[in-house]
């Protein structure tokens, strides 16, 4: 009792405190908290005691600042028990994994399946004749919008829609600056296929991600015309979903095309007769193509009529949905094993 | 936009289905999404017009009539009514048991309070009309007892959910779908609805645009007397088939001729504005109350639509509260105008408001269509607000001339790769209205923004020739497909983990912190562009450790990004990986990864804050190690590879060394070293020393006992092959080489040979 009544809590907690910064162990640290803040400790039995509000609030805010400092001290301590643990575990890094393990026995891993697709396309379009092209990810504007003719008012060029690390800076929106480039880089013929990551500003839900990855192809030579689009997305089409697909034509609206069209493909899942897969059209929506505006030509410098050209461009994470049934988008973004390990 | 078919068949006459106009809209025009029938579900001929023999109070409920109806059968059926609006005498309309109404509901003879009821007599919200359930529909007294009830009101209906791209203003217009129904179908249109009715008065409307740039036509009408109150059934059943929420005739009239010709037009109280209207640029700091009762501060980019004292509506996208038209209103002022588009879209996102009229004006209206949109609305509001039109005046500024374009029809048949002649070329344009003049084709008011060059006159040619337009290849001769060393390059990366057991993932480009921020994050954890792969792979690592998995091994191959100080940051392809088990597995797999590439990288010790600092090791192209165990629960190998830097360092082409026909002579020598003696040194020390016949060369054994081999020591154990193209080697013709060997560990590494 007598104890209790002397307790000064300023003088306890400056005590504590120093216990706690001096304790140069764990276990010195866990003496230290049973003395301060133990059953028996003179804080715990003052407490115990305590009938007026005001002291209870102060040896309250003692036994709250007391135990901070001893969790801070704890991970201190720990930490460095820890680094001096490691200190002494040292390898020959440079002998062969084998001596050092040996690494686990592991079954065979899996490629992603948007990986799987990527290769599909990138032979295909091999098969074809084209380059493939993985061009950059961080992008001008005069390359993303300007140079693809996207005009002012395009809600994409705005900040809400797209990722912008400054004013004339951002995240690719598209996979086709690759193909302004290699348009300054060299005349035609150019056959190309630029395939990989682009942005934009989306909430992340169950069909959403800020992410996603294209596949865009663009053929400028002389003479080209859309029946050859048709022709190439009926080839590339039946490739990708099987050699009795149908592939059709809707007149669409892209800045950079003029045609623009939209490839629907057959139904693979019923034939055409309509199901949800198709949401009972019969026909799949693949993505967008036209013919090469006269203006990325004059962009570049060529005469508008020197050459003509087509592009297309289509989703690689769709393609997979596709293929696999997969739906929603986050299975693409979880690297979940027992997602992954199924695409062998 | 939502399309009434009854609505489109009132501006083109045509034989076709909806959904044969549906495909045809969906090929050549814009996509259509479906047809969907609204209104009534089931049989019609159940829904009759009734005529009233009697009507009293029902015996045992005083809200209820019980009534005797005529509905053209052979007999008259008793129907108990809730509603009290009408009595003996009236025409009304029935539906009759075993109908179905649009809420699902069918209809059966049954007993209301003790009294048989054999239907039931209907009020709009019942039949899907409207919104009103104060009454029962009061139709015409002149309508026959028994005539089908659709043959009276708009029952049923088919929508077509068009899709119109941002490039044609013109399709948010019925009127305007109308038109590419008659020219792909071979329709006949008919001309735009409206005709102005006769004017009542003179009065001056005190119009005027102040800026030419953001408003380039302003139409105002006054109205004197006008009745407000509902619009008729079959106004309402459009806008509602439409998916327009029906307010007042007056305001109603306006939606209506915004969805039929495409112009967005306004109302507003004349007795509450100060003065006539003035289209201008925002006073910076003014505000508006616009009609979502939201108030709005402005900015001096802003276009609003003034009275002589504050602005009363932001112009083009939503009207003001204080002067809208209400329950009392009885004079009117209408505005038809039209707004520069670029201007309209930056107040609609300035303000996050998007209305029906901001998307049309946002798309470009053709400002010719004001002129038809005011006098369909003047008709309109005369007719059905019972309206006297007493002024008009129209301000305009200088409208742009249509634009002449030159079409070389062996230019479109070129890039169609289909032959179409000069003159079904012309024909085509003319259906839509391009008018053949000798210097080439005229562009219609209403696609002026859209067609400007020759190959939009292409497009508009090829849009109705699409499915005619062959499957063909590119007659290429130059083109050569073959994957870039770097390609090839990650392929072998790839297939050497998944060799190795490692399942590829594929996490995102975005951390929280780094040198290349984003201005406007995603979220805290996705703020700027990473630096490194391997931490984003600790998560999917943890988490499906968590989910119980106990064989983890996960790679990524992704770029990331460095700020460099140039306009653009640098970029590298980088392969990560973690896998459960420690520095031996990290090691695997960068060892798979080199030897796929036939490379034997220096491994030198290494020290990162992330890594266990006596488990980690840098290559010349990356590092790879044992995760620190304070990063993740349990034993991790990590490692991170530039991939551009192995496509530098690998070999261009394979050194070939002829295969000796003669056997090999193999020895095994153990060597007590100091412990702190890489491995590799002394691997590199024996090759060197043991010159042109090593075959072969490999570290088998590591071997402590401080007993046998002393305290600090340890022992390595390598396996030699020597071989010569000249003949078969002996024991003494190596025992030089052998003895060479042991000198030089012997000299530089205080290395004792043990067996
Ligand atoms: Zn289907």
């Amino acid at each position: 009792m007598d104890k209790v009544a002397h307790v000064n809590p300023d003088d306890l907690e400056k005590e504590a405190l120093a216990a706690a910064s001096e304790a140069r162990s764990l276990t010195a640290l866990s003496e230290v908290r049973v003395r301060y803040l133990g059953r028996q400790s003179v804080l715990k039995l003052a407490l115990r005691e305590v009938r007026d509000r005001d002291t209870g609030m102060t040896l309250n805010a003692v036994r709250e600042t007391v135990e901070s400092a001893l969790a801070t001290r704890e991970a201190e301590l720990a930490r460095a028990e820890l680094e001096e643990r490691l200190a002494t575990e040292r390898v020959d890094v440079t002998l062969p994994a084998q001596l050092l393990g040996p690494p686990k026995l592991r079954p065979r891993g899996t490629l992603h399946p948007s990986t799987l697709v990527r290769r599909d396309v990138e032979d295909i379009f091999l098969g074809l004749g084209y380059e493939i092209v993985d061009g950059r990810e961080v992008e001008t504007t005069r390359y993303n919008f300007d140079a693809l003719g996207f005009p002012d008012w395009h809600p994409t060029r705005s900040p809400r829609a797209s990722l912008f690390l400054d004013d004339e800076t951002l995240l690719r929106t598209e996979t086709s600056p690759a193909q302004i480039h290699k348009m300054e880089e060299r005349r035609p013929p150019i056959y190309m296929v630029s395939i990989g990551r682009v942005y934009r500003r989306d909430t992340i839900d169950a069909t959403h991600f800020p992410i996603f990855h294209q596949y865009e192809g663009l053929a400028i030579d002389k003479g080209i015309t859309l029946a050859d689009l048709k022709g190439t997305l009926l080839h590339v089409m039946r490739e990708l979903y099987g050699p009795e697909r149908e592939v059709r034509f809707r007149t669409h609206y892209f800045p950079f095309t003029e045609p623009s069209m939209e490839p629907d493909v057959s139904c693979f899942n019923c034939g055409g007769a309509g199901c949800p897969v198709c949401k009972h059209s019969g026909w799949i929506e693949m993505g967008g193509s036209g013919m090469v505006d006269p203006y990325l030509y004059e962009f570049v410098g060529w005469g508008p009529e020197e050459y003509s050209g087509f592009a297309f461009g289509m989703g690689i994470e769709r393609t997979a949905q596709l293929r696999y049934g997969i739906s929603g988008i986050r299975p693409f973004w979880d690297n979940d094993l027992r997602f992954l390990r199924q695409f062998r | 936009m939502r399309i009434p078919l009854s609505w489109l068949r009132e501006y083109v006459r045509v034989d076709a289905s909806a959904q044969e106009i549906a495909a045809a809209l969906s090929i050549s025009t814009a996509e259509v999404n479906g047809v969907h029938r609204v209104g009534l579900p089931g049989e019609l001929g159940l829904f009759r017009v009734g005529h009233v023999l009697e009507a009293e109070k029902h015996p045992d409920a005083d809200r209820l009539q019980l009534t005797s109806v005529d509905v053209g059968e052979d007999r008259p059926y008793s129907i108990v009514c809730g509603a009290w609006n009408f009595g003996a005498g009236a025409k009304v309309a029935v539906a009759l048991p075993g109908a179905t109404l649009p809420n699902g509901l069918t209809l059966e003879r049954r007993k209301l309070r003790g009294q048989m009821s054999e239907g039931m007599i209907l009020a709009e919200d019942e039949l899907d009309l409207g919104a009103d359930h104060s009454g029962i529909i009061v139709l015409d007294d002149a309508l026959e007892a028994g005539t089908p009830l659709a043959d009276v009101l708009p029952l049923v209906d088919e929508v077509l959910d068009l899709e119109a791209t941002g490039n044609r203003a013109d399709l948010f217009a019925v009127y305007g779908v109308a038109r590419e129904v008659a020219a792909l179908l071979d329709g006949e249109l008919l001309p735009m609805p409206g005709t102005d009715p006769q004017r009542d008065g003179e009065e001056p409307v005190g119009i005027a645009i102040e800026d030419p740039a953001g408003c380039l036509r302003f139409i105002g009408r006054l109205f004197r007397d006008v009745t407000v109150g509902e619009s008729p059934l079959w106004l309402k059943a459009r806008l509602r088939h439409a998916g327009v929420r029906t307010i007042s005739n007056v305001v109603d009239v306006t939606n209506y001729v915004m969805l039929a010709l495409g112009s967005p037009l306004h109302a507003y109280d004349l007795d509450l504005l100060r003065g006539g209207l003035v289209a201008r640029r925002a006073r910076k700091g003014e505000k508006v109350r616009t009609l979502d009762g939201v108030e709005r501060t402005l900015s001096a980019e802003d276009l609003v639509i003034a009275d002589g004292e504050r602005a009363v509506g932001l112009a083009g996208i939503m009207g003001g509260e204080e002067t809208e038209v209400s329950a009392t209103t009885t004079n009117v002022l209408l505005e038809a105008a039209n707004f520069e588009p670029v201007g309209i879209l930056r107040s609609s996102e300035r303000h996050a408001l998007r209305t029906e009229g901001s998307n049309r004006w946002e798309k470009g209206v053709d400002p010719h269509v004001a002129g038809p949109a005011a006098t369909y609305a003047t008709q309109l509001i005369v007719e059905l607000g019972g309206a006297r039109w007493t002024g008009a005046e129209d301000v305009q500024t200088e409208l742009p001339e249509p634009e002449v374009i030159r079409l070389r029809p062996e230019r479109a048949s070129e890039l169609m790769g289909l032959d179409v002649a000069e003159a079904e070329q012309g024909e085509i344009l003319g259906r839509i209205g391009f008018d053949q003049v000798r210097q080439g084709f005229r562009v219609p008011t209403w696609r002026a923004r859209d067609v400007t060059r020759e190959v939009d006159l292409v497009e508009e040619v090829a849009r109705f020739k699409l499915p005619e337009i062959p499957f063909t290849l590119p007659r290429r001769d130059a083109m050569f497909g073959r994957l870039t060393r770097a390609q090839r390059l990650r392929r072998l990366v790839e297939e050497a983990l998944v060799g190795a057991g490692y399942a590829e993932a594929y996490t995102p480009t975005f951390v929280a912190e780094g040198d290349l921020r984003l201005p406007e994050p995603l979220s805290a954890e996705a703020a700027a562009l990473r630096t490194v792969i391997y931490a984003s792979l600790l998560e999917p690592a943890r988490r499906n450790s968590d989910a119980g998995e106990d064989d983890v091994a996960l790679f990524e191959i992704a770029r990331v990004y460095r700020e460099v100080g140039a306009d653009l940051p640098e970029e590298h392809w980088h392969a990560a990986g973690i896998a459960d088990g420690g520095f031996a597995e990290a090691k695997w797999a960068v060892e798979q990864i080199y030897s796929a590439l036939g490379l034997e990288p220096a491994y030198e010790r290494t020290n990162e804050p992330f890594l266990h600092p006596g488990k980690a090791a840098r290559t010349g192209e990356g590092w790879l190690g044992e995760l620190h165990p304070a990063l993740l629960d349990g034993v991790w190998g990590v490692f991170e590879l530039d991939l551009d830097a192995l496509a530098e360092a690998g070999p261009q082409v394979v050194a070939f060394e002829e295969v000796s026909p003669y056997p090999e002579v193999r020895q095994d020598l153990a060597f007590v070293v100091d412990e702190d003696v890489p491995s590799a040194e002394i691997f590199a020390a024996i090759r060197e020393a043991a010159g042109g016949l090593l075959r072969e060369l490999e570290v088998f054994d590591e071997y402590r006992n401080p007993e046998t081999i002393g305290e600090g020591k340890r022992s390595l154990a390598f396996r030699l092959a020597f071989g010569s193209l000249e003949g078969t080697l002996t024991d003494e013709d190596v025992a030089p080489v052998r003895a060479s060997i042991v000198d030089a560990l012997a000299t530089r590494f205080d290395a004792v040979l043990r067996a």
